[in-house]
């Protein structure tokens, strides 16, 4: 058999491929921009619009729903949303590097079996989840009567119905997300570099803040990203384990959808939200950006 | 059927420095780390056993396991509003699995070989709902249906859903796709075939076992979705995650036990299943969900 011909195909075949190709990519390119990038724009113009009295959507420049965005009552719930959010990435960071250090250096041949463990419950039902672990947080719940049991807890401490409660459901929903990223980080860490920041000298604490941390650093600003993104916007957790004084702005936007029937500001929200967001995820792309030209050098 | 086997560049290069008899003293067994490693384990599944073993309870109580009973197995199974919950859920998973796989299977060989600006667009076109997170979606999915005057209904969910997985089956096919060696597929054409049968004939067969696993993870992923639902759901029978929210919010309910038992149980078989399935067909590894793009 002739051998194949790995370069230089025919010109004429390059552009009958490129056509075929696009014709395969417009059906579900047309598909996204008409239901994603319209809904989405829909979103921007209907924060500057009205409502008729049925609720429907009335175009028009009305900057009512945005500076509604003043009151301090909305500020307040922005703020606290924020804190939570960057609270869960904290507490997130904190479980998930040891997890992943341990999986991915002392796994061994167990090590896919534990990834997989911990990716597939985040496949079951966000909602059942949720529900699970506010039982098991509930004031005669596993946990709290375990710890009661230790004396670490006393009859009166809650975990349901606080900050605490809304952050503990918050990291139970997205540390997969840190997992995930920084396992990869630390499977790809070459081993021989914590092996010579030993023979340096340095002691299990210094190695890893020298040597391991920083070289994992790119893993876990993508795990922040990734906890962040869906924290910001949840809103279950903090109708399932926080009390009335515990909303977050996912809260407030379903609320002005559903019971408040105040789409404009709805909308203004979610374009707050959208913004907070993309703020943090430019100042992620800069950070990568910034370690991708010092990796270069 | 030697199509199949077709190389794998993807397969990935094993570190040498990371096997067993190198580990040095660095590698002493950090009795720490495996005991927080162990308690994350048992706070991961502890939710999801207390949902199981309460959903056998013979009592109402979700604190005092009286005895083991099917009770509220039954009774679910004589809910008729779960129920045609239920059947909402698996039509608008079945379409929304067909209709992103006809797209998404499309897009993603379209993404991967088309070098125009069209191309590099509509790769950031597909990447926004993941960067999106989904009250958002869900919000502007339904502006837009009631922005076009289309009433909310099981249809209304099919659609925001396919919309939404077909960003889902790019990502995940996209790897596969630019793992494919395109000389077979030119070797092909060489042989006589057109450009859209060595699309059909070696291309796809080659990617069989990445789209029915994207197929099953769809499934699965639409099946349990519920902010997207709630958000685009009208009032005829509601999917059944939206139907879980509105119950579990207003208090305990057993029956929501027996369900939520049944729908992980679901989940848990159909994501082991997509991960076997790339195995089925005699590939090593399996998919790649979160590190392959």
């Amino acid at each position: 058999m002739a051998p194949l011909r790995p370069s230089s195909r025919p010109r004429r075949r390059d552009t009958d491929g490129t056509r075929v190709w696009t014709w395969l990519m417009l059906p579900g390119t047309i598909w996204m921009t008409g239901f994603l990038i319209a809904s989405l724009v829909l979103v921007g113009v209907l924060a500057v619009g009205t409502t008729d009295e049925l609720g429907n959507p009335r175009f028009g420049f009305d900057l009512a729903g945005v500076r509604a965005l003043a009151d301090p009552a909305y500020t307040e719930v922005l703020a606290r949303s924020l804190g939570y959010a960057l609270l869960t990435c904290v507490v997130c960071l904190l479980i998930a590097y040891p997890v992943a250090y341990t999986i991915a250096l002392h796994g061994g041949r167990y090590k896919h079996a534990l990834i997989a463990a911990i990716v597939v419950p985040f496949f079951a039902n966000y909602l059942v989840r949720m529900y699970g672990w506010s039982v098991v947080l509930s004031d005669d719940g596993p946990v709290l009567r375990t710890l009661r049991a230790v004396g670490i807890a006393d009859a009166g401490t809650k975990i349901l119905h606080s900050g605490f409660g809304v952050v503990a459901g918050l990291v139970y929903g997205f540390v997969v997300f840190m997992i995930i990223p920084l396992y990869a980080a630390l499977e790809r860490l070459d081993v021989s570099l914590i092996e010579a920041g030993r023979d340096l000298y340095g002691g299990p604490v210094r190695t890893f803040f020298f040597v391991t941390l920083p070289a994992t650093r790119q893993g876990a600003a993508a795990g922040l990203v990734l906890v962040f993104l869906p924290a910001m916007g949840d809103f279950v957790s903090a109708q399932l384990m926080g009390g009335p004084d515990q909303i977050m702005i996912g809260n407030l936007i379903q609320d002005k959808f559903f019971q408040g029937q105040n789409w404009p500001l709805g909308s203004a929200l979610t374009m707050l939200l959208m913004l907070v967001l993309l703020i943090g995820m430019l100042g992620y792309l800069r950070r990568t950006r910034k370690d991708e030209a010092e990796a270069r050098r | 059927m030697t199509l199949l086997r077709l190389p794998s560049p993807t397969a990935p290069a094993r570190p040498a420095a990371r096997t067993p008899a190198r580990r040095g003293r660095a590698h002493r067994r950090p009795r720490v780390l495996i005991a927080v490693t162990g308690l994350f384990f048992a706070l991961l599944y502890l939710p999801i056993a207390v949902v199981a073993l309460f959903s056998f309870n013979s009592q109402k109580s979700l604190t005092v396991f009286d005895g083991f009973s099917l009770r509220w197995y039954r009774a679910f199974a004589h809910d008729e509003v779960l129920l045609a919950s239920l059947g909402t859920s698996l039509r608008i998973s079945l379409v929304a699995m067909a209709g992103s796989l006809l797209l998404g299977v499309a897009l993603a060989l379209g993404l991967v070989r088309c070098r125009t600006r069209l191309g590099s667009l509509a790769g950031l076109v597909m990447l926004v709902p993941l960067i999106t997170p989904e009250i958002v979606t869900g919000v502007a999915s339904m502006l837009l249906f009631k922005g076009l005057g289309v009433p909310l209904s099981t249809g209304t969910v099919m659609l925001a859903e396919i919309t939404f997985s077909i960003s889902y089956v790019t990502v995940v096919l996209r790897s596969r796709v630019a793992a494919l060696n395109p000389e077979v597929e030119e070797a092909a054409m060489d042989l006589g075939a057109t450009r859209w049968q060595a699309v059909r004939l070696v291309t796809l067969p080659a990617l069989l076992p990445a789209v029915l696993a994207s197929a099953v993870l769809i499934f699965a992923l639409v099946f349990d979705d519920f902010v997207l639902a709630y958000f685009t759901t009208g009032v005829d029978p509601q999917p059944l995650s939206v139907r879980i929210y509105s119950a579990i919010r207003f208090g305990v309910q057993p029956t929501i036990n027996a369900v939520g038992t049944l729908m992980l149980a679901g989940s848990i078989a159909l994501i082991a299943l997509a991960l076997f399935i790339p195995r089925l067909f005699g590939r090593r590894g399996g998919l790649d969900l979160f590190s392959g793009k």
